[in-house]
């Protein structure tokens, strides 16, 4: 157990300590998601919780609030909560429920179904004041108003009144931090408030929630599992895996001095602007043994040179959805406008753009998964979008696709061999089942899974693995262009690097063509040779990876740019050290 | 985010379980489950059986007195000689009935002698007919040796209005009532499926097309609806009821079916399979079938009850099976004018087997449900 | 909003249209021919070719459809072929009656419904939850038929607390005394199945993220179920309520069969046993066509209570 880092102990505002929670999965099993973890949250600052998903931040957050489902949880007897010099966990309902609220508020990561649907944002907020606050109605509302201004909502005296379906994420997430603050709380507890977010909004509520801390001098306990974030907002930190504690302390010292080898694996494994390593480190590399110094590296250059092979070229793609509008009419929404792009042989091409931009769409239209409104799609010398279905069915086998959900992009139904065994019966490649086989456990091998796995079922795979299981369906057609949609986004960092370098040792070694889609800036600067930024279904600017971090031309791009959290810039920090 | 979940098991491949194992799993756990299994498969036993004429074959026979009483009740007051049978039992539906009781039938002890002479299980025919021991003789005269029983003075439940024994009865009418419900509701369900699988997945026009038919047939409220049928057929029967139900009881599982397929639709796996180059009815049948069967199955289950007490009722009022088949419904319709005289223990029966049997389904169904998803409940 | 109604007013004409022609073959084709079944046991062929000709089925189908038609625009179905009685009229008269016991059924089970199941979902899991629940199951098992016979030998014919059945002139009088024994049988046999939706109508909201919030600002256990839950399942229970009035309009059969109401739902099940077609063809027109305009109502009244919704 890491000792705890020196505070001034009468100022400390929330104790945790030996808390240990579990929930009961079924009727034999019971699941340990907190093994007795201590911690400190001081007044005034802001103290961020940061571990991967199952490692039990959220839960932590939950017990403090006493949020925790009563059905199937327990929290550990020795455990206690100290809330100045009260223990939390002693208080009855009726006194926990006075602080919830009023002392102690929480925003959670997805405001659209944390919001009530059917109430405006007004009720819901003046629902906080007359409850702990007293207020009559007419000055409840005046309050409110107040306080949406005080949050960034533009017009608040007219968006009081409006359903938080007419709100965007951004503006939903501002109501939910108003309501936390309705009441002068001492402390906010933040649950990923900006997962959810694009990367731009993203930087708006952070700053808007270090804003608030300091004006109102209130405690924050953030959680997150992007180190990133943690780096530019935080005073303290601490990293959690698998319901303990590995290390806590100063921000700066978790930056520049890590001394668990789970945080060093942290801060190394997601890809950085600065360095582009020819493999990224995994977690495996850090918990035997010590590290290899991280300048010391080879690097991977990337660019292209003009002269290489063209593959594949889109000319003029264009897409629109029809939706109905008064008595006869349509309205017509551009989600692609007019985008043309070239991906040479054997690199990838990087698109990049925000939720909305069309990034997604322009990957499903080469793949014929959606009907393009205009334009041409060259492979081979043939336009691929005017082929009649029988003629694409030769070509679909040579342009692949990666989903992003690592959930619902394998069948539930169907074991690992049958999947990856179905689009050879589709397209009759191999003679014969045993040779279907013999490909199957080959491509296992190759993407670094077990050859038992052949015989078991999606559901008992972790998300990152699922992903390997979907990259091996793909290469049992042997394609020449891999279309990535957010295939990493939804894995954990540590997770997402071992992809990463799986996808890249496979082009290494098959020479495929890439189209990697992400609103991850920092992972496109590392896989791609060659950047496009899309923004309302139009792109903005095609350049080098590395002119474009250097040296963007576009305003978008550099807000872009700019929104990417930089984390520890500290004396000493380098800036780009996460 | 998703991270990390149970890492598959050691090597040497074991068949890792599918949803159907996975689900047994969890099912064995709930016993009240269980127990409706049991209750179930019983029941499902004694359909069987009774079909294959192994029990309850001989419930026309009238064994016992007239309106005999359960035998833990001792010979009532109220068994009375045999009364004379009025011609067919659909009207015994219709109006009051005329039952003379207590007066004694000088042609009784012929009548009884008489039909003893009948092969077992035949219809009886009209009273007093002249030819009936010719015709006995005709026609078999290897039953007869049965000489002029003695009538039961009570059965083990009880004895209808002709003395038969409500027990077969019972067991009859769980055949005939299973039976119906369990074809209707096969064919509902089979109907339902196909017709939502392709409006769901192909939308538009196809998904039109079907939406206007299924307006049709809901815009007419249930009951409305088989009733006019029944009415405009004219014909009673087993099959009749079951094309009856099955065809206008797929309205629901076509909705959710229908549902289902449009949320699979659109989901990266089947996005994957039309990548790889699956064409659509191998998606329709062979990808998002399989995602989608828990759902028919629990449906199914749901309308094999609403079946069984749709046809207890159509049977109730006349509409449903034939004169000759026993069903819950014809059960209860005796019963009423059998409850003035005070006999209960013909609506105790057919309500007490009917009930079980659903209760056991509707019970089955919740644990089926909750087997194959399960949430937190 | 008023483009949306003519747009669902334009949709519903092909339903009706398949509902008329639905109902004109099912009995005029399938139904056999309705002189045999009036003429009785008469085969004299004269009286049946006069009786054809009384009906209008000597006509041609077209025509005889056309004559369909025209019926339904102008709510004319002819007489009963029983009681000679004019059907508009029947329908008229029988109306009443229906709506006195239904309405009033309607209302107590849904109120009491909703209790129950708030309470219930309120308590999930627990040993009360369960009990409440297998005896919903136990209770939906057993045949309305049952319950009728049961409840009016009981306590109409043997304790006397109501009358066994009867209808009477005056309306208070047949509000408090012949509608109660039905009523009560009418909620005994619906509150079970009602309960179990609106339960898991409500636990599907229990389980929602808001619910958390709610609670993370500290409201009160009641206020959360009062108001933020009971708010937003209120618009399932509604749309079930809405589909539900229909079944008024048809009258509950047996109930008014048994406690001889004279409400439509006995006109119906006399006509089916009389064979009495144009009784049960007007019915089933009559019917569908409140259903579909029930259910454009019950479409708006989604938006009034559901702020998400957007009519287009």
């Amino acid at each position: 157990m890491i000792p705890m880092s020196p505070l001034d102990s009468d100022d400390i505002l929330v104790g945790i300590r030996d808390l240990t929670v579990s929930f009961r999965v079924d009727r034999t099993t019971t699941f340990e998601a907190v093994k007795g973890i201590s911690f400190d949250i001081p007044a005034n600052s802001t103290v961020a919780l940061v571990g991967e998903s199952g490692s039990g931040k959220s839960v932590t957050a939950l017990a403090i609030l006493g949020l925790l489902p009563k059905e199937n949880s327990k929290i550990g007897s020795g455990s206690r909560i100290l809330y100045r010099d009260r223990n939390l966990l002693e208080l009855t309902q009726g006194e926990m429920r006075k602080l919830r609220g009023c002392d102690i508020s929480m925003i959670f990561q997805e405001p659209m179904s944390s919001l009530n649907p059917v109430f405006t944002v007004g009720f819901q907020l003046t629902e906080v004041l007359t409850e702990h606050a007293g207020l009559t109605n007419r000055l409840a509302r005046a309050r409110a108003v107040e306080l949406l201004r005080e949050v960034g909502i533009p017009e608040p005296e007219a968006k009081i009144d409006a359903y938080p379906f007419q709100l965007s994420g951004g503006q939903q997430q501002r109501v939910m931090i108003a309501m936390a603050i309705a009441c002068e709380p001492k402390l906010l507890i933040a649950d990923e408030p900006t997962t959810a977010l694009d990367v731009t909004i993203q930087k708006q509520i952070l700053d808007l929630i270090a804003d608030l801390q300091k004006r109102r001098r209130m405690s924050v306990l953030f959680i997150t599992h992007d180190l990133a974030v943690v780096g530019e907002i935080a005073d303290h930190v601490i990293v959690m895996r698998d319901g303990e504690i590995r290390e806590q302390g100063p921000v700066r010292q978790i930056f520049e001095a890590p001394r668990d080898s789970y945080t060093q694996a942290l801060l190394l494994c997601r890809p950085q602007l600065a360095r582009r390593p020819k493999r990224l480190p995994v977690i495996d590399d850090f918990l035997d043994r010590a590290p290899a110094a991280a300048q010391d590296v080879p690097q991977r250059s990337r660019g292209l040179r003009g002269d290489e092979q063209i593959v594949l070229e889109a000319r003029h793609i264009g897409k629109s959805f029809w939706s109905r509008e008064g008595l006869f009419g349509q309205r017509e929404f551009k989600a692609v406008q007019d985008v043309s792009f070239k991906l040479a042989m054997g690199k990838t091409l990087g698109l990049v753009g925000e939720s909305g931009s069309g990034k997604t769409t322009v990957g499903l239209t080469l793949m014929r998964l959606h009907d393009a409104s205009s334009g041409e799609v060259l492979f081979d010398g043939k336009d691929l979008l005017s082929m009649s279905p029988r003629e694409a069915m030769q070509y679909k086998r040579r342009i692949q696709i990666v989903f992003q959900n690592p959930y619902s992009s394998l069948n539930p139904r169907f074991t690992v061999g049958q999947i990856l065994m179905e689009p050879m019966h589709i397209h009759r490649l191999g003679s014969g089942e045993q040779e279907h086989r013999d490909m199957a456990y080959a491509l296992l091998e190759k993407v670094g899974l077990p050859g038992a796995s052949f015989f078991k079922y999606p559901h008992e795979f972790s998300g990152g693995q699922r992903q390997r299981i979907a990259i091996a369906r793909c290469l049992t057609m042997k394609p020449d262009v891999l279309i990535c949609d957010e295939s990493v986004s939804a894995l954990d960092v540590s997770v997402q690097a071992q992809v990463l370098n799986l996808l890249q040792d496979l082009q290494d070694e098959l020479g495929m063509s890439y189209i990697f889609i992400s609103h991850d800036l920092a992972v496109v600067k590392y896989m791609a040779d060659q950047v496009m930024v899309m923004n309302e279904g139009k792109i903005v600017e095609i350049a080098d990876s590395d002119e474009i971090y250097l040296r963007p031309q576009h305003p978008y791009t550099k807000k872009l740019l700019s929104s990417i959290p930089r984390g520890w810039r500290g004396p000493g920090g380098n800036g780009d050290r996460l | 985010m998703i991270g990390t979940a149970t890492i598959a098991a050691g090597p040497g491949h074991t068949e890792s379980p599918g949803l159907w194992v996975l689900a047994w799993r969890r099912f064995r756990h709930d016993w009240i489950g269980l127990v409706s299994l049991y209750v179930t498969a019983f029941f499902l036993v004694l359909m069987a059986a009774s079909a294959a004429g192994l029990i309850a074959g001989d419930w026309g026979k009238e064994v016992g007195v007239s309106h005999a009483p359960p035998g833990f009740m001792g010979p009532g007051a109220t068994a009375t000689q045999p009364a004379p049978r009025s011609a067919g039992s659909p009207d015994a539906s219709r109006g009051q009935q005329k039952d003379d009781s207590g007066i004694a039938d000088p042609l009784a002890d012929v009548l009884v002698q008489i039909r003893a002479k009948a092969p077992p299980g035949s219809v009886d025919t009209d009273v007093a007919d002249p030819l009936a021991d010719v015709l006995a003789e005709i026609r078999g005269r290897s039953g007869s040796a049965a000489a002029a029983e003695a009538r039961a003075p009570t059965l083990l439940f009880g004895g209808d209005k002709w003395g038969r024994d409500v027990l077969k009865k019972a067991i009859k009418g769980t055949e005939t009532s299973m039976f119906v419900g369990l074809a209707a509701a096969v064919l509902a369900a089979l109907l339902g499926t196909v017709f939502g699988a392709l409006a769901g997945y192909y939308g538009r026009w196809v998904d039109d097309a079907f939406n206007w038919f299924y307006s049709v047939f809901t815009s007419i409220p249930y009951l409305l609806l088989i009733l006019s049928i029944a009415a405009v057929l004219n014909q009673k029967g087993t099959v009749t009821v079951i094309l009856i139900l099955g065809l206008t009881g797929w309205t629901g599982i076509f909705r959710l079916i229908r549902a289902e397929y449009m949320k699979h639709k659109v989901r990266e796996y089947v996005q994957a399979a039309d990548a790889i180059g699956a064409s659509n009815t191998r998606r329709i049948f062979v990808h998002i079938l399989p995602n989608v069967s828990h759902v028919v199955l629990v449906q199914l289950s749901l309308h094999v009850v609403l079946f069984i007490k749709s046809e207890v009722i159509l049977s109730f009022l006349g509409f449903g099976v034939g004169v000759d088949t026993v069903s819950w419904g014809s059960m209860l319709n005796e019963a009423q004018s059998e409850l003035l005289l005070g006999n209960w223990w013909q609506l105790a029966a057919a309500t007490a087997a009917m009930a079980v049997l659903v209760t056991a389904f509707g019970l089955l169904t919740d644990a089926l449900r909750d087997a194959l998803d399960p949430k937190l409940k | 909003m008023l483009a949306y109604v003519l747009r669902r007013l334009w949709q519903i004409a092909p339903t009706l249209l398949g509902v008329v022609l639905l109902v004109f073959f099912l009995f005029t084709w399938v139904g056999g021919d309705p002189a045999y079944l009036l003429a009785g046991k008469i085969s004299n062929p004269e009286q049946i070719e006069n009786i054809r000709r009384q009906l209008g089925v000597d006509q041609p189908i077209y025509v005889q459809l056309w004559i369909f038609i025209t019926q339904i625009a102008t709510g004319d179905f002819g007489v009963s072929w029983a009681t000679n009685e004019k059907v508009s009229e029947i329908f008229a008269t029988r109306l009443g009656p229906s709506l006195t016991v239904l309405v009033p059924l309607l209302l107590v089970d849904t109120l009491l419904a909703i209790a129950a199941a708030m309470l219930v979902a309120y308590w999930r899991g627990s040993l009360t939850d369960r009990l409440v629940m297998i005896g919903c199951t136990v209770g939906q098992s057993i045949s309305i038929l049952v319950y009728i016979i049961a409840f009016q030998y009981v306590l109409a014919y043997q304790l006397g607390w109501f009358p066994v059945q009867g209808w009477s002139e005056s309306f208070t009088d047949n509000l408090f005394r012949f509608s109660l024994l039905p009523i009560i049988v009418g909620v005994l046999v619906s509150l079970a199945p009602d309960t179990r939706l609106y339960r898991s109508f409500f636990l599907d909201e229990i389980n929602q993220e808001y619910v958390r919030t709610a609670r993370a600002k500290g409201m009160s256990e009641t206020r959360v179920m009062w108001v933020h839950v009971l708010r937003n399942a209120s618009i399932p229970i509604i749309t079930n309520v809405m589909i539900q009035l229909p079944g008024l309009l048809a009258g509950a059969f047996l109930i008014e069969r048994f406690f001889s109401i004279p409400g439509i739902g006995r006109e119906v099940l006399l006509a089916v046993e009389r064979s009495d077609f144009p009784v049960i063809k007007a019915v089933t027109i009559y019917v569908a066509i409140a259903t579909m305009i029930i259910n454009l109502l019950a479409d708006l009244m989604y938006k009034l209570v559901d702020p998400r919704v957007q009519l287009k």
